[in-house]
């Protein structure tokens, strides 16, 4: 049996391999705060996956060239190691477990997606390594009882939230009859359980509540129903893809409906993409450029904004601007510890309380951001064509009317 | 007979001593094993029996799903865990969280076993072509219908039980690659003893010719339902386990993940060469290397590389890396021979 010799040898091999591997050990050397992150960028999240691997670089830029973080007396410089998730939880798990035992990464941040999230943070958890993360909103992150998570974004039950408030509001106070479309993932799934609180508080009725597969191309069917149940809103999810497929399937079938409000459209930049066609649609969003915030690197929204334009070639979606935002909070957690010690940031990020370009953070004690509303824009066009986002909600910010109900596809 | 036990005793150490000595790739090694599992027990029906399925896939994800539940279900109500948003936290004590995980395995096992047996009994008349496309959809369909199901987190996936506060750091990792390295030693053993009998005998007859097989009168449909009933217990088995260790599942992306694991089990048993014993371990070996390699080295363009790598495979390796040694080397096979003829076959070509 001389196979078996074969079979050694090759067992042998392996073990030397891994044995030969690198095990680098990362965390803060010389003057770098080394962060971890897995991001997607490829597979169905890649596009927003690249937005916030570009916020995070922009931060990272940013605050190194502007003197770094202080602590102890010594200045240091952040630098992040990115690995690609692929979009795939099993992956996303198994990549923060290589980024902490293997690159020996102490502080990381988050990846893109609620369901990334979640697969992610019982690791980080497990460790005990502070992770600040921008991109996963599901409300379910925030009362597994984690310690060491800490979300710049406001949870995802919130974001349709308003929308269905106005249509109340402007229907005299009775409830309204809403026609809602999520896709089978964690964030949408969550939008999806917020319309319902709020329909149940409003006295609404859902009068069709369909599921969107993961690999959505296809809303047509719940367009048809739409169409001959005319429902007053039209609630839709499902990120970018979601997004795009909506505003195309309901121009091509002259879809009417008096509100149209929907997830991820400064993402699938709605506005470009579709023109005319996207006009009057209703997007939830964490942040817009024309909010007032304000902080020392990035001056205000529109500063951020004209400098991402400057840097990446296009305006920044709300993804960029919350994963900057982490990474501020990180610097100024860093420094009112004044230590990498992992329990002493992380006490420092829960007592966080800042305002940023992107807005106020403040965590609550499951670790969501308290302190900072969604936003309702509506996409106008001009007569040329020219598509632009307009805050309508809440009304501290608006800088347009609500234009309602939509006119038909016949007078339009 | 020496050499037997001998490469056996030393793949056991190497496999003990692993997480000990390259603690920081534990969960490598730990999905290693389930890969090995995966792909051998693949080869029971693509390299024996000649089907190639894609339905594997289903055992996996149904394992996954029915250890976490078990795990969940036995001490705190189901649908509470799964709801988002649900206000209540619920923590396992490390004993609840052990039994959970014991009896949760045996029904990853056992339930696929058994679903394997009906499914296989109305779908392995097909042949070929058909019977591939057929399984090709259970996977799919089982993604789309678990997707739907409220109580086991439907769209919004489900967190396995995080593990108990017991043991340090460590003790997760150790946990679970020996556990996953108990389920592949257990698959191996199993496989091979399989192996040994008149039984793989008749899933090569089934492979080689099936109306021949009948024809000799095998019972073929008992012998191919039996067959894909092995493959479903260590697969839901694999399921399980591989739930608890990635800690979240989603329904297309974890569990039936067809576009990943399901085509990843096959391309493994035939790297290392379908229809041998240790073909699939060593494909998924080398298979696993590749694909971590690329993933450090070749950020972003891991899948073309991986692509790369199947073409290369398919075009010179068609036969896995044992058919290539076995052509290259066929008296270490214990093949006998003849120089002189094997010369003037060659020469008569």
């Amino acid at each position: 049996m001389k196979i078996n010799k074969l079979i050694l040898s090759f067992i042998s091999a392996v073990a030397i391999l891994l044995s030969t591997s690198v095990v680098s050990f990362a965390k803060v050397v010389g003057d770098k705060i080394v962060l971890g992150a897995a991001i997607s960028l490829t597979g169905k999240y890649s596009s927003n996956g690249v937005h916030t691997q570009n916020g995070y670089n922009m931060a990272v830029d940013r605050i190194n060239s502007m003197g770094g973080v202080k602590v102890g007396g010594k200045t240091y410089k952040f630098e992040i190691i990115y690995y690609d998730d692929e979009s795939n939880p099993k992956r996303a798990a198994q990549l923060a477990e290589r980024l902490i035992s293997q690159d020996g990464v102490e502080f990381m941040l988050g990846p893109y997606s609620s369901g990334l999230t979640k697969a992610i943070a019982p690791v980080t958890e497990k460790y005990g390594v502070p992770m600040v993360e921008a991109n996963g909103a599901s409300r379910s992150l925030f009362t597994k009882g984690y310690k060491y998570l800490f979300a710049v974004l406001a949870p995802a039950n919130l974001y349709l939230d308003v929308a269905i408030r106005t249509a109340v509001e402007l229907n005299g106070g009775k409830g309204v009859r809403i026609a809602q479309a999520f896709e089978q993932d964690a964030f949408s799934q969550d939008v999806r359980l917020g319309i319902l609180d709020a329909a149940k508080e409003t006295g609404s009725e859902i009068i069709i509540d369909d599921k969107l597969p993961k690999e959505l191309n296809d809303m047509a069917a719940t367009l048809v129903k739409v169409k001959q149940m005319k429902p007053d809103v039209l609630v839709v999810s499902g990120h970018t893809k979601g997004a795009l497929t909506a505003i195309r399937q309901i121009a091509e079938m002259k879809v009417d409906v008096p509100m149209l409000a929907m997830t991820h459209c400064d993402a699938a930049k709605l506005s470009k993409q579709h023109g005319k066609n996207s006009q009057y649609a209703l997007c939830a969003s964490q942040w817009h450029k024309t909010l007032t915030y304000k902080d020392n690197f990035f001056k205000d929204g529109m500063t951020y904004a004209a400098d991402f334009q400057k840097e990446f070639g296009y305006d920044p979606p709300y993804q960029s601007a919350e994963s900057s935002a982490a990474l501020l909070v990180f610097k100024d957690a860093f420094e009112r510890a004044n230590s990498f010690d992992q329990k002493k940031v992380r006490d420092a990020l829960a007592a966080t309380n800042m305002q940023t370009f992107y807005g106020n953070i403040k965590f609550a004690p499951g670790g969501q951001n308290v302190d900072k509303p969604m936003v309702l824009f509506q996409v106008m066009c001009d007569g040329a064509g020219k598509c632009e986002n307009k805050v309508v909600a809440p009304l501290k910010w608006a800088s347009a009317k609500l234009i309602h109900p939509i006119p038909k596809w016949s007078e339009r | 007979m020496n050499k037997n036990v001998l490469l056996y005793a030393a793949i056991l150490v190497f496999g003990l001593a692993a997480p000990f000595v390259f603690p920081a790739f534990k969960v490598q090694l730990s999905i290693l094993c389930v890969l090995i599992v995966l792909a051998t027990t693949w080869n029971i029906q693509g390299g024996e029996m000649g089907y190639n399925t894609f339905g594997n896939i289903l055992f996996y994800g149904l394992g996954m799903y029915l250890c976490a539940s078990v795990q969940v279900g036995m001490f705190f109500p189901l649908a509470e865990w799964t709801e988002s948003g649900g206000e209540k936290t619920f923590v396992h004590t490390p004993s609840q969280f052990f039994q959970g995980m014991a009896a949760g395995l045996v029904v990853a096992a056992v339930v696929p076993t058994i679903v394997a047996g009906l499914i296989g009994y109305a779908i392995l008349g097909l042949r070929g072509h058909y019977f591939a496309i057929c399984t090709l959809g259970l996977g799919v369909a089982a993604g789309e219908i678990s997707g739907g199901i409220e109580i086991i987190g439907a769209g919004q996936g489900f967190t396995t039980p995080p593990f108990p506060n017991v043991g340090g750091l460590e003790a997760r990792g150790e946990f679970f690659y020996f556990l996953s390295f108990g389920a592949l030693v257990l698959t191996f053993i199993a496989v091979r003893a399989i192996y040994s009998t008149r039984f793989r005998l008749i899933l090569n007859a089934i492979r080689d010719n099936e109306d021949k097989a009948e024809a000799m009168g095998i019972e073929t449909m008992k012998y191919k339902i039996i067959g894909w009933m092995v493959s479903a217990f260590f697969c839901g088995l694999a399921g399980g386990i591989m739930g608890g260790l990635v800690g979240y599942i989603d329904s297309t992306d974890v569990a039936f993940d067809g576009r990943e694991m399901g085509v990843f089990m096959v391309l493994m048993a035939i790297l290392g060469g379908k229809g041998t014993l240790w073909g699939p371990v060593i494909g998924a070996t080398v298979f696993h290397i590749f694909k971590e390699g690329f993933w450090t080295f070749f950020l972003g363009w891991q899948y073309v590389a991986l692509g790369i790598l199947i073409v290369v495979i398919v075009i010179y390796f068609p036969e896995g890396i044992m058919g290539w040694l076995r052509e290259k080397y066929p008296e270490r096979f214990g093949e006998v021979v003849d120089e002189a003829d094997r010369k003037a076959q060659v020469e008569l070509k």
